[in-house]
């Protein structure tokens, strides 16, 4: 049941929700639906509802719904046949005279769908020269007329609840949708549409916190993917590994655990859940194309194509598919073709955000930068949280040469995510161009680099060297020093070791540390070229100066 | 659909053609025309609405029943009916069609149309006749779906005239079932066979709806501060409309337009050309009244129209204006970068395409608009930064024009802030167009970049930009001198000198564009905005104009003037030629020529006040008004400035506040409050060093009068102190025009103190100053200051002096100010007073004539020392002469004013005033 929630997009989240809450409600009250969705939640919700997590904490006990309405049973199966075939009028129709709780929720969410419906299609209608045009659900008004009254009478029941909470947020009154769909939470735990409309409305951690929600084990999940959702990945990752010990065979909970590693940039963790979630989930899409970034990112492009056309052969037409193809096309090098699968990606779900980043990364590849700028723009506006398309759109403006414009992206996506090496990195290269040249400001970003686990060591390096190009030897020795202890713990070689040898030497034997300029000399005759020559005289000169003139000042007889 | 959306049916387009039919069709009308005026009156108003069918939003159904109630007259009610009545019986698909087919049959040309006997045949060619034929064609190239749309917004647009107060129900989030029951009543209400009544009838529900309507509105206000969470949104929109249509009833009020919006979000948005043209009209709105514009207002707009076309990115550049004039730095920056991410530079920015075809991205403009984002903020380092960039770019992109205009606004920004901020700002970052060292002086690099920014313009043939480089040169001509000073004081070896030929030159080139605009045709693509304007003179004259025909039904040729247009030269040219004068009018103030600045003053605020933004327009009336404090006294300028607060509310305040600080100083010193004086001179110098930079001018100002405060209160040594630093600062920042000010200033500190001998090479410094610059009248004034110094070395410098005097009386009688005719005057009285070969008795008239003129003067100038010092003058030599009468009576005004002048806190009426 949680892995149908994660649907993406709205409409349909709202049909499919609609009728997964049903089943669930048929499911609790009559008898099981026998899909293999709603099986294997049954598995583990019957675990559970007898027996709570043994944690200290105490939850409250699972509300029972009472059943009620048997009198309009009769209309109520009809309407929910209409519903399920999709005729939601016809279905409000049926409905209009009933009082039920429940018939009265069935009738407005059917009237609510029927008014989503519409508006999708007259998007398409409406369509003019200047792009589609936000149509709006004429349903809202009179539905949020009718279920305040309701509410004010108390004769709601927590789908109503949840459904009340819908319509404010289409008005835009998101304080007391917050409200109601605590309301509809709190004594109906089940519905997770419900918990992740409260999402998100739960833009920062303070509304988070605000919230009074009763212990339930279901706040437990909604909290873990809320931190996920305010990038609080630790948090939630401790908080999907308790959930698991409960839940131990739920493949939402193995696939969110994944979500938050990949976060943390633990790719080969991500790859091993991955591998054993389609083991036993083999038709699974969604979340898929995240295992499919982790492929691309680590260049495995068998198993890329074997995921692709594994997808592709399960559900072609999802936006998820297309990412996958895009990833897998875009590894090869084919750039068009790429894009046009993350064009069908978002022709499915234009709001889909990773694939307008994606498709951004391909327009920099094809050099194509506006339509570049263009795709990331439109991420950032869809979510303006996401740091990867700021990262973007300033690597575009740095590839026009215009380092200064670029900034205030980097600016922008540092803010967001200020623990990346590679972001304070890129940043840093921008004030160190040519143009610009304000060394000061790129030292300062290195050393954030530096200080938050820079993977590829650059920032101690660079550092090193515009200290030694500002002429501050000792701070210059100092990161070449740092660098140099990296690199023989990483046992990496190269010239950067080289030339930190070179320079520490040098700078050993004027501030007169002989011995030390010697250990490095003698280490720089371990490689060739230039180098070597250099370090070589550097000894014979050292020597010399040692043994004859020990008191005297060794730059008199070095012109 | 394509063809369909440059002209889209629309619900009031099919009132227009309503309209039409009933003028075409008279017959069908049981209350036929009663005369042909009426006739062709409700011709020419329906010949108005479809010439304005251009606006970005469309008029509901309200306003043009109210619109038709004025023009109608007493057909008026029936026409309203009509029309209602006939839109909203259309009810089905099939009734569009039939309506649409009726139209083409007004339409002559046709045969099958049997023309009954008062029939108007509308030639197919006219202006009426291709508007229905477009709007029959848009109609017939619609889709099903497409009518069922227009039927739908036909339904709301006739719903809304009928439940006008639907709105302010919605907010009743408690009402009672009753009240709901009859809501959803009122929506449920079956339109179509919905039968409108007597007009008087309607009229009169109309009167109760909108008493309902007022009343509903205070309860929701209490019932909205009860229920939580509800926003309250009309409240904060009426409020600031009230106040926006109190600023300035001229601009087409974006406030206006929100109450088109109806509830529902539907709002009948016209095609993508006209809302272009709407919204560039707005930019001008914006730029030219800058802060007065309600920032939410138009924000709501904005947003409305963001939610209607998502793709026209233009939108965010309105947002990017309207948060930069009202100062919210992240707002604009935000916005900015959106907009030219989305349409890199190319979407509805530049008018005139370059002349290459290349429709490439151009970031380049980014840049740009960054760099001046940043310089109208005052930053001008990043400012620099940019526009450095922004140079490199268009060198990559070899975008020309971009690099001009980009050359162009450094140089505006060097000679802006250049001054302030020690040498070499463009020596140490990376120097765009030369490579000049950082040897150069600030003003020198600037020199040459004007040049090369004049030159690339006119290669380019950016008729506007070579016109307002003329304009920047002039400036740079007459603020700096050719050569900059290298060591202290003027040496005739150093040929230190300004050049107003230049200027003079430069401001004639400026204003050669006019004429060059005049031939050529016009590139500008102001369609757009032209379509707009129809609508514009259609509501701004209704009220008045509809008025006089009824007077006079003769003349309805008066409303054709609806359809003329306004103005055929472009804004942004009527802009340049006002600065020109503008700087005209200064130039004359530096060289020293009042009426001719006070005539280029006038000029530029009789004829340009319209097109230019209001910040110079407020500068014009400072200038104007200081002239008035100088020629009329302070009283009038005081009145005057009152005036002026008025009428620039919110705008330019600075302008004004600084000017009135400046008067209040003026005065506070004649009148000898030295602590209101030393107040005012320390709130210039808040003012001077706000948070967004230093401004020199304003420091210079403000420590000049500091010093001239202490000069008041006879602290000497103070005030040669703050004279000197400042004199000291000025130097460094090449500021050498506004030294022979200083000087003089020191000049008569000394002389005051009593030091003449010192005093007289500051003197003859500050006249060789003047004498250089051209500074003519401060030249005279350093003239007197000097005869005056003489003078005070003792009776036997008395001829001198009286030359000195005499010789710059013709340029003091001329050109100064009421104080320096008066000082003029006494000291030539004084003169003759001291002089040992002049007697009194024998010419007493020589001395009393330009004393008494001089203490005329000085009343009104309520200057009580130099008052005081005029008829003690006087008394003495009426004493000398015998006259015992007159005698008292000076003596008594003498004792007036230094009464005055020792205990100044009696009361101020002026003060009152302000």
């Amino acid at each position: 049941m949680l892995t149908v929630a994660q649907e993406r997009q709205r409409y349909w989240q709202q049909s499919s929700w609609l009728e997964s809450s049903k089943t669930l409600r048929s499911s609790l009250l009559q008898t099981p639906d026998s899909s293999g969705e709603a099986q294997a939640f049954a598995e583990d919700s019957t675990n559970d509802v007898t027996s709570t997590p043994p944690a200290g904490v105490s939850y409250v006990s699972t509300p029972v719904m009472e059943e009620d309405e048997v009198v309009d049973g009769d209309f109520y199966l009809l309407a929910k046949s209409y519903f399920d075939c999709r005729e939601y009028r016809r279905a409000a129709h049926v409905l209009q005279d009933q009082t039920g709780k429940k018939a009265t929720f069935l009738r407005c969410y059917a009237l609510y769908l029927a008014g989503e419906k519409r508006k999708e299609e007259e998007m398409i209608e409406l369509e003019g020269p200047l792009g589609k045009s936000d149509a709006v659900n004429r349903e809202v008004a009179s539905l949020e007329r009718e279920l305040s009254i309701l509410r004010k009478n108390g004769i709601i029941d927590p789908f109503g609840l949840y459904l009340y909470g819908l319509v404010l947020i289409e008005k835009g009154n998101q304080n007391l949708a917050r409200t109601v769909l605590m309301e509809s939470v709190n004594s109906y735990p089940w519905n997770w549409s419900a918990w992740s409309e409260l999402q998100s409305l739960c833009t920062t951690i303070e509304i988070l916190n605000s919230l009074t929600l009763s212990n339930h084990w279901m706040k437990e999940f909604f909290l873990a993917s809320a931190y996920q959702e305010l990038r609080m990945h630790n948090e939630s990752l401790t908080k999907y590994e308790h959930l698991q010990n409960t839940f131990s065979f739920s493949n939402y909970i193995r696939a969110q655990i994944a979500k938050a590693q990949y976060c943390l940039r633990e790719f080969e963790q991500v790859e091993v859940i991955f591998e054993e979630l389609l083991r036993n989930d083999p038709y699974r899409v969604e979340d898929v194309d995240m295992y499919s970034n982790v492929l691309y990112a680590k260049e495995c492009f068998s198993a890329l194509s074997y995921l692709a056309h594994r997808v592709f052969m399960t559900d072609k037409y999802r936006p998820e598919s297309c990412c996958i193809i895009g990833n897998y096309y875009s590894l090869k090098g084919q750039h068009e073709k790429s894009v046009l699968y993350f064009r069908r990606a978002l022709k499915l779900n234009k709001n889909y955000l990773s694939a307008w980043t994606l498709m951004g990364h391909e327009y920099v590849e094809m050099k194509n930068t506006p339509a570049a700028i263009d795709a990331y723009r439109r991420a950032v506006d869809i979510n303006p949280r996401d740091y990867r398309a700021w990262y973007g759109l300033g690597q575009a403006y740095e590839m026009m040469g215009m380092p200064f414009y670029a900034l205030h992206y980097f600016k922008k996506s540092v803010f967001l995510q200020s623990n990346d090496s590679r972001l304070w990195i890129a940043m840093a290269q921008c004030y160190e161009t040519d143009q610009l040249h304000m060394l000061e400001e790129a030292i300062k970003c290195y050393r954030r680099a530096a200080s938050c686990n820079d993977r590829e060591a650059i920032a101690l390096h660079q550092l090193a060297k515009l200290h030694a190009e500002l002429g501050r030897s000792e701070e210059a020795a100092l990161y070449y020093k740092k660098d140099l202890e990296r690199m023989e713990a990483e046992e990496r070689e190269g010239p950067n070791m080289v030339e930190a040898l070179l320079f520490l030497a040098q700078h050993c034997r004027e501030q007169k540390r002989f011995e030390e300029a010697e250990v490095y000399c003698t280490r720089l005759l371990d490689y060739t070229g230039p180098e070597k020559e250099t370090a070589k005289s550097m000894l014979r000169g050292m020597r010399t100066a040692e043994s004859s003139f020990p008191l005297m000042d060794i730059e008199h007889f070095h012109p | 659909m394509a063809a369909a959306s440059a002209f889209a049916i629309t619900p009031h387009k099919v009132s227009v053609c309503v309209l039409l039919q009933m003028y075409a069709l008279p017959t069908q009308a049981t209350p036929p025309f009663s005369s042909v005026s009426q006739h062709n009156r409700l011709g020419l108003y329906i010949l108005s609405l479809t010439k304005s069918y251009d606006d970005i939003l469309e008029p509901k159904l309200e306003d043009l029943i109210s619109q038709l109630r004025e023009i109608g007259g007493s057909l008026g009610p029936w026409l309203i009916d009509h029309l209602t009545s006939r839109v909203s019986s259309l009810s089905s698909p099939d009734d569009l069609f039939t309506f649409f087919s009726e139209m083409r049959g007004i339409l002559g040309g046709s045969d099958s149309v049997v023309i009954e006997d008062n029939q108007v045949i509308l030639d197919p060619n006219s202006i009426l006749g291709m508007f229905l034929r477009r709007c029959v064609l848009a109609f017939n190239v619609l889709s099903f779906e497409g009518v069922c749309h227009l039927l739908t917004n036909i339904g709301i647009y006739c719903k809304e005239v009928l439940s006008n107060c639907m709105p302010y129900e919605l907010h009743r989030l408690d009402g009672s079932s009753n009240d709901l029951e009859s809501l959803s009543e009122c929506e449920n209400m079956d339109l179509e066979n919905f039968v409108f009544g007597k007009v008087n009838e309607e009229i009169e529900e109309r009167k109760e709806a909108t008493e309902r309507v007022s009343f509903h509105l205070h309860a929701t206000q209490a019932i909205c501060g009860l229920v939580e969470d509800v926003e309250v949104v009309t409240d904060p929109r009426s409020k600031h409309h009230d106040k926006g249509t109190e600023d300035c009833p001229h601009v087409h009020r974006p406030g206006t337009e929100s109450q088109d919006v109806d509830p529902y979000g539907e709002v009948f948005l016209r095609t993508n050309w006209q809302v272009q043209g709407y919204l560039t009209e707005q930019a001008d709105a914006i730029e030219k009244h800058g802060g007065s514009v309600s920032f939410n207002t138009f924000e709501l707009i904005l947003r409305q129209i963001k939610k209607l076309a998502p793709e026209l990115h233009r939108v965010h550049y309105l947002h990017y204006l309207n948060s930069l004039y009202h100062d919210d730095y992240f707002a604009a920056v935000e916005n900015l970068h959106c907009y030219f991410d989305y349409s890199a530079g190319i979407e509805g920015f530049d008018f005139v395409p370059p002349s290459g075809s290349n429709n490439s991205a151009r970031y380049e403009i980014a840049l740009l608009c960054l760099g001046m984002m940043h310089f109208y903020f005052g930053h001008p380092k990043q400012a620099l930064l940019v526009l450095t960039e922004a140079v490199r770019i268009s060198q990559v992109q070899s975008n020309d024009s971009c690099l001009a205009y980009t050359l162009a606004a450094i140089c505006n920004l060097s000679s802006e802030i250049g001054s302030s901020i020690t040498a070499g700002i463009l020596g140490t970052s990376y120097s765009p167009v030369t490579s000049m060292g950082s040897s150069v002086s600030v003003a020198q690099q600037l020199f040459v970049l004007l040049k090369e920014s004049l030159k690339r313009a006119e290669s380019l043939k950016l008729k506007r930009l070579v016109a307002s480089n003329h304009l920047a040169m002039a400036k740079f001509d007459l603020m700096h001198v050719q050569r900059p000073l290298l060591s202290f004081g003027p040496k005739a070896s150093m040929r230190l000198k300004t050049c107003p030929v230049n200027v003079c030159k430069e401001l004639r080139l400026c204003s050669h564009l006019i004429s060059e605009f005049a031939s050529e045709t016009s590139t500008v693509a102001t369609d757009g905005a032209f379509s707009t304007a129809w609508l514009k003179n259609l509501t701004k004259p209704m009220g008045s104009l509809v008025l006089t025909q009824e007077n006079e039904s003769g003349e309805n040729f008066h409303a054709l003037q609806f359809c003329a247009q306004s103005s055929s030269i472009p804004r942004s040219v009527l802009q340049i030629l006002g600065s020109s004068y503008l700087l005209r009018a200064s130039a004359w103030e530096t060289y020293g020529s009042a009426p001719l600045a006070r005539i280029n003053a006038l000029v530029y605020a009789t004829c340009f006040t319209d097109s230019s933004s209001s910040s110079d327009t407020a500068l014009v009336h400072a200038k104007l008004i200081q002239h008035l404090a100088a020629f009329q006294g302070y009283k009038e300028a005081f009145s005057a400035l009152k005036v002026a607060e008025e009428r620039f509310l919110s705008v330019s305040r600075s302008v004004l506040l600084v000017l009135k600080l400046q008067l209040l100083h003026e005065r506070a010193l004649h009148r000898a409050h030295l602590k209101l004086a030393q107040q005012v001179c320390d709130e210039l110098g808040v003012l001077a060093s706000s948070v967004m930079g230093v401004d020199m001018e304003l420091k210079r100002e403000a420590s000049l009068r500091h010093a001239r405060t202490l000069l008041a209160a006879k602290q000497f040594s103070e005030a040669a102190a703050v004279a000197h630093s400042l004199f000291c600062m000025c130097y460094k920042f090449n500021m050498q025009v506004e030294n022979a000010t200083i000087l003089l200033l020191l000049a008569e500190i000394h002389k005051k103190s009593g030091n003449a001998v010192l005093g007289l090479p500051y003197a003859l410094a500050s006249l060789s100053f003047c004498q250089s610059f051209n500074l003519d009248l401060l030249k005279a004034s350093a003239t007197l200051t000097l005869a005056e110094l003489w003078l005070s070395l003792g009776s036997n410098h008395a001829k001198r002096a009286l030359t000195l005097i005499h010789g710059a009386l013709p340029m003091i009688l001329g050109h100064g100010g009421l104080e320096l005719r008066a000082r003029a005057r006494i000291a030539e009285s004084k003169c003759y007073l001291s002089d040992p070969s002049y007697s009194v008795f024998e010419d007493s008239e020589v001395v009393l004539d330009p004393l008494r003129q001089a203490s005329d003067e000085l009343q009104v100038l309520e200057y009580h020392e130099l008052a005081a010092e005029g008829f003690y003058l006087m008394a003495i030599i009426f004493d000398k002469l015998g006259k015992l009468e007159e005698r008292e009576e000076a003596a008594a005004s003498f004792k007036k004013h230094v009464m005055a002048l020792e205990n100044p806190q009696d009361e101020d009426p002026l003060l009152n005033l302000l």
